[in-house]
């Protein structure tokens, strides 16, 4: 279902947030969706319950285990019949079928929680479809280089600081003029490779205005450990105005004009999605 | 022989064992120190200890080291010294070459040292990435010493992996067929069939990146080609299969080690075996995992979701295998039982956190940050875990001496808390960027509790190395078995074993290991190294590998050769020359050359030693699937194979580039087919030669054999010059290997293809002067071996001629 | 094996070396003649393997080795460029 709307939307129509919301109302109890942060603490928190869960029960069997069948201990003879010899021809033990009872419960945990996984993937990977505000998308260039980072917005303004409005999907298009760079804003949960001569894409919705900040997550020469940027996000307004002046848009124009630099924005991405 | 003499030329597989051991412990200080360095960097966030540059160093050479040139020796120095003794054999397939690993081994990591002084080692992580690879990012020449060490070490590791898999495959006792194989075993011999290959692509990626940096051909700075990006591919193509290859052997060291101290023999086992046979083989099909924020497309993504996913399943079977061979049990708690326990505590830890990296979803946010590292740590040192546990399940084997338990439990208990301490803060603070020391705040006190921890880790270290030197000295005697519930064939004779192994032929045919007793001796040269026309008289020499009983110190002299350290010293001096031959001054091109000629000179001398040494020769009882084979042909079919691989990933690079560049519009580097297809007829001709020269061979005619050699070498001289000019001409037209991408790969492809031309025209002229003396007339193998070398050579050039000259 | 069966085979790579060239200029579309050039190098490389290397009076299990590295790379390098076209 969700795979059928995103062919729709990739078509390029106009978004159409009827069929987002029915979606949503489909599938957004069991794939996680929203912005990074919530798809990721939803994904991760179900791993890390299932994962201690796991670990503990296995872990803790292993060790009962050692402890029943320690030598010297009650249970130690259980198996005496049948100890290995000295130069005999190397062979397997019973309980086969405990042993394939406990592979196939793993195999459909694993596979299970992967396959899940997978829903989210595909709604991160193409989020048009399913985006749930109404708010346009707003592209910005990110270029990485040895040690600092270049935004470039719509309008040709540039910067060493990101910033963006709040509640507004962000597409960033990342690249980089040296070396092998990776841009990541942590706790926007926004990241991905900055590859010189290729270029990749990431998103994310920041709901809460404030400071953040943006790393490289691949060594990248003897600054690597200081390459790093801030991102401010603005409520919608301040960053209307602030976007207003910013030198590409023009600081001749209005409030309105930077409502219209931001559609064209919009038929921008559009038209690199269609 | 004086006693240091014995180190320098032994070809005994105990004692190569014991060299690997003891270097790969030197090399794990080595690492260690540098980690502990990282550590004190990271007590405070933005460090001071170590200046930027130095700390990208000190990652790198850290990881290298551990990698490379700590796990995966450790491990050989036990597949060394156990796995003939568990097969029944007496030595490995190739004694010389197995000398000659070490000695590689141990000069690449001297390599390694060398380069901190040479205006600093590689900094850019030991995933050493394109495009920060390639000088105009990274110009010192250690950097080159680097990648260079590296190549040398895959040497060694390629010319080890055709020695085991001909040792594992041809030279198994009667009754030891590959079902009944010991486990561990197994676990190498699995381990070498993956290193044979992934080790292939990483010597095209090495050999490429050694080009991009000494000859200036621009692979990996064309990143308007996706050269960053094929760097990756290269890389985790070897990469991940490489996380197996360390962790494999500590896998059949836990499993021989459960066996023994819980009495009770693996639960599963066959399906325990097709667990790794399955793992082996999927392990080629992950790689783009470690690329899931490039610029690949979805649908690659979800295919190699599901293949990391499907890897991870044999794992939870051999993990469940393990766990329930305790189950009735006896267990003794002996500090290798305790070691191999932890191991398993450890990897179940790092094998859980690795699902997460499955998610992709998830692993987007991990990628980059100490997620990764909290995970592999688990993983990779989990690895280690186990096999220090080897090492005190086998030191009263190789030294006939018992540690003292009650140090080797304080070891466990110091090394296992400190393990966690080190390791498990990072997944609390695993937001802080990887190879980064300027991280949050927040995360001070984790990363303080990950430096007591690796202190700990550390002084754990010395406990282990006090008691295994002191009770060298005071520990006591050790039985044959010291155990009780092994089973494995290494038990069954003293400790330390006498150089021969056996008293007697080791077989399984009655049901169980008995020792037949030796055979008269037998007619020899059935595996002569290369044997000439003296061969089958001179029987004092070859007769000692059957009758070894009675051989003591004669055995050994006549197992000794020098050069295999000899060849592996011209290596090095060869590469440390090759580092700054074209910007270190002359320096080092005296070295270069001194080294080429002192590599020349023992190649010569070691080629002349094959007349008179041989290796353990058959019949062996256990040779499946190949019987019929022997052992001189499979090593060199093994050898081709990694060789294909080699040049398949050189074609594959060429292939990538040229896709991301666009194939229509890229255009072939000659102008004109015509002498690649005349080099194409030269070829053919000479592989028909030496068809010729086997021929005549056979048929016992001197003229025959000398004649068809010799227009084999004219041939081969021919199509060098014929490519000679038309090199040549490109150079004046201003195509040099630095002009652009398609002038890079064309001259290094066919350069690469040039050189195994060169090199077969050398063991030509040398048979040649053997032919003309009288050789290869009543053994023809030779020749034979020669012409598998050569017709693959000529295989290669098919495929190249069109893709470089027509296509 | 005689001299005969190899100097048959000798011939034949030869004439297949040329027809390479000539596929080359006989006007086909540039994706035809690149398959059909890469399919006489592949039956080139497989007489050469089986007669001249005999291949093919050695056990199977050897063909099986040097197949397992071909597949290898054939994989490495599919999906290495497979993997950048956009899709």
């Amino acid at each position: 279902m969700l795979i059928t709307a995103d062919g729709n939307h990739h078509t390029g129509e106009p978004m159409n947030t009827g069929v987002a919301v029915q979606s949503v109302v489909q599938i957004g109890d069991l794939i996680p969706r929203g912005t990074r942060m919530n798809v990721f603490q939803s994904i991760y928190w179900v791993f890390i319950a299932l994962g201690t869960l796991v670990g503990v029960v296995v872990v803790g069997y292993m060790v009962y285990n050692a402890y029943r069948y320690r030598e010297g201990g009650s249970h130690a003879e259980d198996g005496d019949d049948e100890r290995p010899t000295l130069g005999e021809i190397p062979t397997g033990g019973g309980k086969g079928r405990k042993l394939f009872l406990s592979f196939g419960l793993s195999a459909v945990v694993v596979i299970s929680l992967i396959v899940w996984t997978y829903g989210t993937l595909l709604y991160v990977e193409s989020p048009v479809a399913a985006q749930e505000s109404d708010q346009e998308e707003l592209e910005i260039q990110v270029v990485g280089r040895q040690f600092s980072w270049e935004f470039v917005y719509p309008n040709g303004h540039s910067s060493f600081e990101l910033v963006v409005p709040e509640d507004t999907r962000v597409r960033l298009v990342v690249t980089s003029d040296d070396v092998f760079h990776n841009f990541g804003i942590p706790s926007l949960r926004a990241k991905t490779d900055a590859i010189p001569g290729q270029t990749t894409e990431t998103w994310f919705i920041a709901d809460q205005p404030g400071e953040y900040q943006a790393h490289c997550y691949e060594l990248c020469g003897a600054g690597h450990s200081g390459m790093n940027a801030n991102v401010v996000v603005m409520q919608q307004s301040a960053y209307d105005e602030w976007y207003a002046n910013t030198s590409g848009g023009g600081g001749n124009t209005s409030d309105t004009s930077g409502n219209a630099s931001e559609n064209g924005t919009r038929t921008t991405s559009e038209a690199l999605t269609a | 022989m004086s006693s240091i003499k014995r180190w320098f030329v032994t070809t005994n597989h105990k004692d190569v064992g014991i060299l690997y051991l003891v270097t790969s412990l030197f090399f794990l200080i080595f690492g260690g120190l540098l980690a502990l360095l990282i550590r004190v960097q990271l007590l405070q966030p933005g460090g001071t200890i170590l200046a930027d540059a130095a700390y990208n160093q000190t990652v790198s050479a850290h990881g290298l080291l551990m990698v490379f040139w700590f796990l995966s020796p450790l491990a050989f120095g036990f597949a060394n010294y156990v796995v003939p003794l568990q097969i029944g054999a007496k030595d490995l397939a190739f004694p010389r070459l197995n000398a000659l690993s070490y000695w590689l081994y141990l000069f690449s990591g001297l390599l390694l040292g060398i380069s901190f002084f040479q205006g600093g080692t590689f900094s850019g992580g030991w995933t050493m990435y394109a495009p920060l690879n390639v000088p105009i990012y990274m110009p010192s020449i250690g950097a080159t010493t680097t990648v260079l060490a590296l190549l040398m070490f895959t040497a060694s590791v390629t010319v080890g992996g055709v020695n085991f898999l001909t040792t594992i495959h041809r030279m198994r006792a009667p009754g030891l067929t590959l079902r009944r194989m010991p486990l561990f075993t197994w676990t190498i011999l699995l381990t070498v069939w993956m290193m044979l290959f992934a080790f292939a692509a990483l010597l095209a990626a090495l050999m490429i990146l050694s080009s991009d940096r000494i000859f200036g051909t621009v692979y990996f700075a064309a990143t308007d080609s996706g050269g960053s990006v094929l760097w990756a591919h290269l890389f985790w193509f070897f990469g991940h299969p490489e996380v197996y290859i360390v962790f494999f052997p500590a896998l059949g060291v836990m499993a021989e080690i459960f066996q023994t101290f819980t009495g009770r023999r693996i639960v599963g086992r066959k399906w325990f075996i097709a667990s790794m046979v399955l793992v082996a083989i999927q392990s080629f099909m992950v790689w783009m995992h470690h690329m899931f924020l490039t610029s690949i497309n979805l649908p690659v993504k979800t295919l190699f979701m599901a293949t990391t996913i499907g890897i991870s399943l044999p794992f939870d079977l051999m993990v469940f295998a393990l766990i329930y061979t305790t189950i009735k049990g006896k267990i003794r708690f002996k500090t290798p039982f305790l070691f191999a326990f932890g191991a398993l505590v450890l990897f179940i830890l790092g094998g859980i956190t690795g699902v997460f990296l499955g998610a992709v979803v998830l692993d987007y946010e991990f990628r980059g940050t100490y997620w990764v590292v909290a995970h592999f740590h688990y993983v990779m040192v989990g690895g280690v875990t186990g096999l220090v546990g080897g090492i005190y399940y086998w030191y009263p084997k190789i030294t006939g001496k018992m540690y003292d338990e009650f140090l080797g439990k304080v070891h466990f208990a110091l090394y296992f808390v400190g393990f966690n301490l080190v390791y498990f803060p990072m997944f609390l603070a695993w937001e802080t960027p990887r190879r980064v020391f300027d991280y949050p705040e927040a995360f001070t006190p984790w990363h303080q509790l990950a430096t007591v921890g690796a202190f700990v880790l550390g002084a754990s270290f010395l406990v282990m190395f006090y008691n295994l030197y002191a009770s060298l000295v005071t520990g006591e005697d050790a039985a044959p078995d010291p155990w009780r519930y092994v089973t494995t064939a290494e038990w069954a004779v003293p400790s330390p074993p006498p150089l021969e192994n056996y008293p007697g032929r080791p077989s399984y045919d009655g049901g169980a290991l008995q020792f037949l007793e030796e055979a008269g001796p037998r007619p020899s040269g059935i595996a002569a190294a290369d044997g000439g026309a003296g061969t089958r008289t001179d029987g004092g020499v070859a007769a000692t590998a059957d009758g070894a009983l009675a051989g003591g110190h004669d055995h050994e002299e006549s197992h000794a050769s020098i050069w295999p350290f000899g060849l592996s010293l011209a290596g090095f001096f060869l590469l440390v020359g090759l580092s700054g031959v074209n910007t270190g001054g002359t320096a080092y091109v005296a070295l270069t050359v001194a080294g080429f000629a002192l590599g020349a000179y023992t190649l010569v001398g070691m080629a002349r030693e094959s007349q008179t040494f041989h290796g353990p020769s058959g019949p062996f009882g256990e040779s499946w699937p190949f019987a019929k084979v022997e052992n001189m042909k499979l090593g060199m079919w093994f050898f081709l194979a990694s060789d294909v691989v080699l040049f398949g990933a050189f074609i594959g690079s060429y292939v990538f580039i040229r896709v991301a560049f666009g194939w229509g519009a890229w255009e072939p580097v000659p102008h004109d087919p015509v002498p690649g297809l005349m080099n194409t007829y030269i070829l053919l001709t000479s592989s028909f030669a030496v068809v010729m020269a086997m021929v005549a061979a056979q048929k016992g005619s001197r003229n025959g054999v000398v004649a068809s050699l010799l227009v084999t070498i004219l041939l081969g001289i021919g199509f060098l010059g014929n490519k000679g000019i038309e090199w040549l001409e490109l150079f004046h037209e201003g195509l040099w290997l630095s002009t652009n991408v398609q002038t890079s790969t064309f001259f290094l492809t066919t350069g690469l293809h040039a050189a195994h031309v060169i090199v077969g025209l050398f063991i030509a002229l040398y048979m040649l002067v053997r032919a003309w003396g009288g050789a290869y007339l009543d053994d023809d193998k030779p020749v034979e071996y020669f012409g598998l070398y050569w017709h693959f050579v000529d295989i290669v050039w098919l495929f190249l001629f069109p893709l470089f000259y027509i296509l | 094996m005689n001299t005969k069966l190899y100097a048959v085979i000798y011939v034949v790579l030869f004439v297949f070396a040329t027809l390479q060239v000539a596929v080359e200029f006989a006007g086909l579309t540039y994706w035809t003649a690149f398959w059909l050039i890469m399919a006489l190098s592949a039956i080139k490389a497989v007489l050469v393997a089986a007669y001249f290397q005999h291949l093919r009076y050695e056990p199977r299990a050897i063909t099986y080795v040097v197949a397992i590295g071909v597949v290898a790379a054939i994989a490495l390098t599919a999906a290495a460029s497979y993997s950048i076209t956009g899709t």
